[in-house]
């Protein structure tokens, strides 16, 4: 592991290191788990093990456990193989499953059961209003796939200059979109809404807000600069 | 030495005019004018022309319904009975009987607070802030809502700063929503 890439996580973190332990160590690193679909139970196998077994570099392993793990760790791309870019994609490809298939109709069924306890119009509103938001972060993920992913997996990054801005704006708009959908939670939905479903709905909606946001985080501070890299040493 | 600009608001030009003698014997203070309604401050807060109002404590709804709030300190000035609750959403009060001394000193440290602790201090949204929302959920534009409401578009903006923060709501959608969860709008209005 290069010693440039500083975190107190990524210190700790080892491949030679149990899987068990790094998660005993971190347990939401579970989601990155079922991202990757690891099949379990694994048993002693080892960090470095285990990314043999399911292709992925060890290091870019531990890179997003500890950007999962710490959201100021930023790592030293400088430093990275840029083969390392095509496990980045794959990794956020089913990053964006994950969310598609798992985290979005899960928290989309709980605010079903608030909804529920709403009169109609409420209902309605609210209802939309989620329904708006996921529509967009898939639209957004479409976008990504289409014009980064696709290129860096056919190989017309080198060709075609990926757009980077991309990654910008649109992320800012989640974040706001996903605090407005707890402020309305968590301050304006009629009392006839159980205080139980009210907070198992904001703890939905906090761990997919800052899910989002550590999923932008390595757009913004691993692929980003990894493509940048890439276009620019084939120039 | 930093000069604080200052504006009066008071309807009693005996009070407006004493309180503005005494900050003028001051090389810190620089009165601005003596106002009776705080809608005639507004422009010199839009302007950048003040840095402190020195305002009656009656006034109080007046300015938390004002683009004052939240953006400029502001001195009570207690010429009868008025409430705890309601002395501390000022950044400092005087009253009749405090020194010349003492005012300038209140005057001036009031200057040094944020501006945002003082009049927005309170979460729920004013009478005004409720007018903006509603036309804000309707699709209005800043223009049109200060059209609609008579006020101008930098008071709406800083109506809409205040519905921001107090709501922590930021999307239009997000603020129709919650229109609606709080009756203020009603589907036909949408």
């Amino acid at each position: 592991m290069n010693k440039r890439h500083t975190s107190p996580y990524l210190a700790t973190f080892s491949p030679d290191m149990k899987l068990f332990e790094l998660v005993e160590m971190s347990p939401s690193l579970l989601s990155i788990l079922s991202r990757l679909d690891v099949r379990l139970p694994f048993g002693d196998i080892s960090v470095k093990d285990l990314c043999e077994r399911e292709g992925i570099a060890d290091e870019l392993f531990l890179i997003l456990c500890s950007m999962h793990t710490d959201d100021s760790f930023r790592p030293d791309v400088e430093a990275l193989k840029p083969e390392m870019l095509a496990g980045v994609v794959r990794y956020l490809r089913l990053s964006h499953r994950y969310y598609a298939e798992h985290m979005l109709p899960h928290t989309s069924a709980h605010l079903e059961r608030i909804l529920d306890h709403c009169d109609k119009l409420s209902h309605s509103v609210l209802r939309r209003f989620y329904d708006d938001y996921t529509t967009y972060i898939e639209h957004h993920f479409e976008q990504e796939e289409r014009f980064i992913f696709d290129l860096v997996d056919g190989g017309g990054i080198e060709r075609d200059k990926a757009d980077c801005s991309l990654f910008d704006m649109p992320h800012t708009d989640i974040d706001d979109r996903s605090n407005d959908i707890a402020s309305l939670i968590f301050k304006s939905l009629p009392e006839a809404a159980p205080t139980k479903l009210r907070c198992a709905m904001l703890e939905h909606i906090y761990a997919l807000r800052d899910d989002l946001r550590r999923h932008s985080n390595v757009e913004e501070y691993l692929l980003k600069p990894l493509v940048e890299k890439h276009i620019n040493a084939k120039r | 030495m930093k000069r604080y600009r200052v504006a009066i608001v008071e309807t009693s030009a005996l009070i407006a005019e004493g309180i503005a003698s005494i900050l003028r014997s001051s090389a810190t203070m620089e009165v601005v004018g003596t106002y009776a309604a705080v809608q005639e401050v507004e422009p010199l807060l839009a302007a950048g022309g003040i840095d402190v109002v020195v305002a009656a404590v009656g006034l109080c709804h007046q300015l938390e319904e004002s683009s004052l709030a939240g953006q400029m300190p502001v001195v009570g000035l207690q010429s009868g009975l008025a409430d705890e609750a309601t002395l501390r959403r000022f950044n400092g009060v005087v009253t009749l009987y405090t020194a010349a001394e003492d005012i300038i000193r209140i005057v001036s440290e009031a200057c040094q607070q944020p501006a945002e602790h003082n009049m927005a201090e309170s979460h729920e949204l004013s009478e005004r802030e409720k007018d903006v929302l509603v036309l804000v959920a309707k699709g209005f534009t800043n223009k049109e809502i200060a059209s609609e409401l008579n006020i101008s578009p930098h008071t709406v903006m800083s109506h809409r700063k205040n519905i921001v923060h107090k709501t922590g709501i930021r999307s239009v959608a997000g603020l129709t929503v919650y229109a609606v969860l709080n009756k203020l709008i009603d589907s036909e209005q949408l």
